[in-house]
């Protein structure tokens, strides 16, 4: 359960005040696929940058479960990152030097609690989940991109984190590769009960989601379970 | 810091290593190993022509210690009881008493000025490797009169004329010839050439040798006094203990080691090599310095993105730290490597090949110490420039290095 309270980002460009975020308050159930959709510059990745501890709010709490995660240690954020959190980015964001294999086991490999062989098991099987362990071997670039962002999805996912962040992952795909992704979220929420927290601002996304929160210049403008979502 | 954390940085470094630039990484480990050739290379070339200089001075002029005349007097007298005091010592392989005496040479139609140097050849054996080195006929023995071993250059080639020489010979004296030898006090005597010699060290080839006793016979008078005494240490013996040791005992003369000859003949020109070397291997560590530096710093530059993501998914900044760093210390190794393997080549070349000057023979002195030496400060220097860009990329937040 993820608990924001007023939360607010300011950054200052000069002399002028940019209120990105302008007191948020939201909470997010375990188990939910949450849409955050909204006009270029509302403040959709400051919201997940804040609550995936890739930033720092000016003011405001988050609690995931139970725990103030602004109050930790910048080792403790990143060790929480490792463990309890996952990330897809729009651009894929591979690391370019290692095949899709090492990529996928980058995270499990840093993990204390895993052994070799067990890193070696869960990112097989995680390739095997988006089909793409013929691949194994390969490099980013000679993915398409679609494939890239599976790949990107396997590593976000072979830690089974308790949070999935998806800033517009299928921005750069088209409408084919689009639905492959969002299939691949929807059936990842629906095997393991992953809550996941996913940008968009595609209308047609909204089908996959149970809740939408809209924002506008920082604020949610408006929150509600979604009656079209078809799955 | 854990193994978990090293393995997945040293992965990273590999693999950016591997698939990343491979002409940057070849140039950049040849640019170390160069820097690595010219710290080694002038010291080793200047170590090994001192070295030569050094063994030749131990060889063929003053021995391990040289007991020459004191201040004020011209000889070394009471020579039998001398030599007998340090011939007992221990830790003195043997002493032989050196004379010479200047003299024209004369074959055929050729007149050359040589100085003639009386030795006692059983003695002198033990001192000097001059015995080893006759290219024809033989070395002197222990009571030969009438006999005379000259230096090749002296000896000279018949086949050149004596316009072209390069210095003045008794143009092509061969061995059981006769030559006349006029001394500086009118004596005068025909000797046989029994044997010619070439040592390589331009002062000795440019002499003459007889016996002691025939120097007797110049004299016209038993030579109890010498010019100087040559020292041979036992192996394992410092030159300063018997150094020491001669003083003690009393032994007349004035006592010198090759360390405080040499000290005094070349203490200049080894402080000029002491400042060459230190120039060349400054700018070697500045140049390697500056060059990896920009090279990691460049590489951290151009991934600044993705090391924001790194650290997004959980990649602790060490571990971002390490990786480039990592990257440093891997080609700084393989540089210093192909460093080695090339002064390598390079000195077993020259030690079959030497650079040869009349004064000096140079080949590349390099020891296991020197190697070690100049791959720790190389490497340290490597470190330092790869780590410092590594620390300040890896500190940074992840907002920036994302949005970069
Ligand atoms: N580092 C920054 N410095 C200054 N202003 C920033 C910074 N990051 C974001 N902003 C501003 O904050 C506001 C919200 O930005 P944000 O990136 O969250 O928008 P967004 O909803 O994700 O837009 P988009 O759909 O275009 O990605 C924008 O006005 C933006 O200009
Ligand atoms: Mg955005």
């Amino acid at each position: 359960m993820i608990e924001i309270t007023d939360l607010r980002r300011i950054y200052h460009m000069g002399n002028v005040e940019v209120k990105a975020l302008d007191g948020v308050t939201l909470t997010i159930g375990k188990g939910e696929f949450l849409g955050i959709m909204g006009a270029s510059g509302s403040g959709k990745t400051t919201l997940l940058h804040m609550v995936g501890l890739l930033d720092q709010p000016t003011s405001g709490r988050i609690m995931i479960d139970g725990l103030d995660i602004l109050g930790l240690t910048d080792y403790e954020k990143t060790m929480f990152r490792l463990y309890k959190l996952g990330y897809v980015f729009q651009d894929y964001a591979l690391v370019p030097d290692l095949t899709v294999m090492e990529n996928v086991s980058l995270p499990a490999m840093l993990r204390k609690d895993r052994t070799e062989a067990q890193v070696k098991k869960d990112s097989y099987s995680i390739l095997e989940k988006i089909g793409l362990c013929d691949r194994r071997d390969h490099l980013p670039r000679e993915l398409s991109g679609g494939q890239q962002q599976r790949v990107s999805i396997a590593r976000a996912m072979v830690n089974k984190p308790d949070i999935l962040f998806a800033d517009e992952p299928c921005a750069n795909l088209d409408s084919e590769n689009s639905r492959m992704v969002l299939d691949l979220f929807h059936e990842i929420n629906e095997e393991m009960q992953q809550t996941i927290i996913m940008v968009s601002h595609e209308d047609w996304h909204k089908e996959y989601f149970h809740r939408i929160v809209r924002l506008r210049d920082g604020k949610i403008f408006s929150d509600g379970t979604n009656g079209a979502h078809h799955h | 810091m854990g193994k978990k954390e090293l393995k997945v940085a040293f992965l990273l470094a590999l693999r950016s290593l591997q698939r990343g630039s491979r002409s940057s990484v070849v140039l950049t480990v040849l640019i170390i190993a160069m820097c690595f050739t010219n710290m080694v290379f002038l010291p080793g070339l200047f170590n090994g022509i001192g070295e030569g200089i050094i063994t030749q001075i131990v060889d063929y002029e003053v021995g391990n210690v040289m007991v020459g005349a004191k201040t004020g007097e011209q000889y070394v007298t009471d020579l039998d009881a001398t030599l007998d005091l340090i011939n007992s010592m221990p830790g003195v392989e043997r002493a032989t008493p050196h004379i010479s005496k200047g003299a024209t040479l004369k074959y055929r139609q050729r007149i050359l000025g040589v100085s003639v140097k009386a030795i006692k050849p059983g003695d002198e054996k033990y001192v000097s490797p001059l015995y080893s080195k006759m290219v024809a006929g033989s070395y002197l023995g222990e009571d030969d009169t009438g006999e005379v071993i000259i230096g090749k250059p002296v000896a000279g080639d018949a086949t050149i004329k004596q316009e072209d020489e390069f210095q003045p010979s008794l143009g092509g004296v061969r061995v059981g010839d006769s030559i006349t030898i006029e001394y500086g006090n009118g004596y005068t005597k025909d000797y046989r050439v029994k044997g010619i010699y070439f040592t390589g060290w331009t002062s000795t080839d440019n002499n003459v040798f007889i016996t002691w006793s025939d120097m007797e016979q110049v004299e016209g008078k038993t030579l109890d006094y010498a010019e100087y005494i040559t020292v041979k240490a036992k192996p394992g013996y410092d030159e300063k203990f018997i150094k020491n040791e001669l003083q003690q005992y009393g032994v007349t003369g004035y006592v010198q080691t090759t360390g405080d000859l040499l000290k005094k003949a070349m203490g200049s020109v080894m402080q000029s090599f002491a400042i060459i070397n230190m120039v060349s291997l400054v700018v070697g560590v500045i140049i390697t310095t500056v060059v990896l530096f920009i090279v990691i710093t460049i590489k951290t530059i151009n991934s600044r993105r993705q090391i924001g993501i790194l650290k997004a998914i959980g990649v602790d900044k060490e571990v971002i730290m390490h990786t480039y760093g990592l990257q440093v210390v891997i080609m700084a190794l393989l540089g210093i490597c192909f460093g080695i393997i090339l002064t390598a080549i390079l000195a077993v070349y020259l030690a079959a090949n030497p650079i040869v000057t009349p004064e000096w023979k140079a080949y590349l002195l390099l020891t296991p110490g020197d190697y070690i030496t100049n791959s720790l400060i190389l490497f340290l220097a490597a470190v330092v420039a790869g780590y410092v860009p590594a620390w300040q990329v890896s500190r940074e937040d992840i907002q920036s290095a994302m949005r970069a």
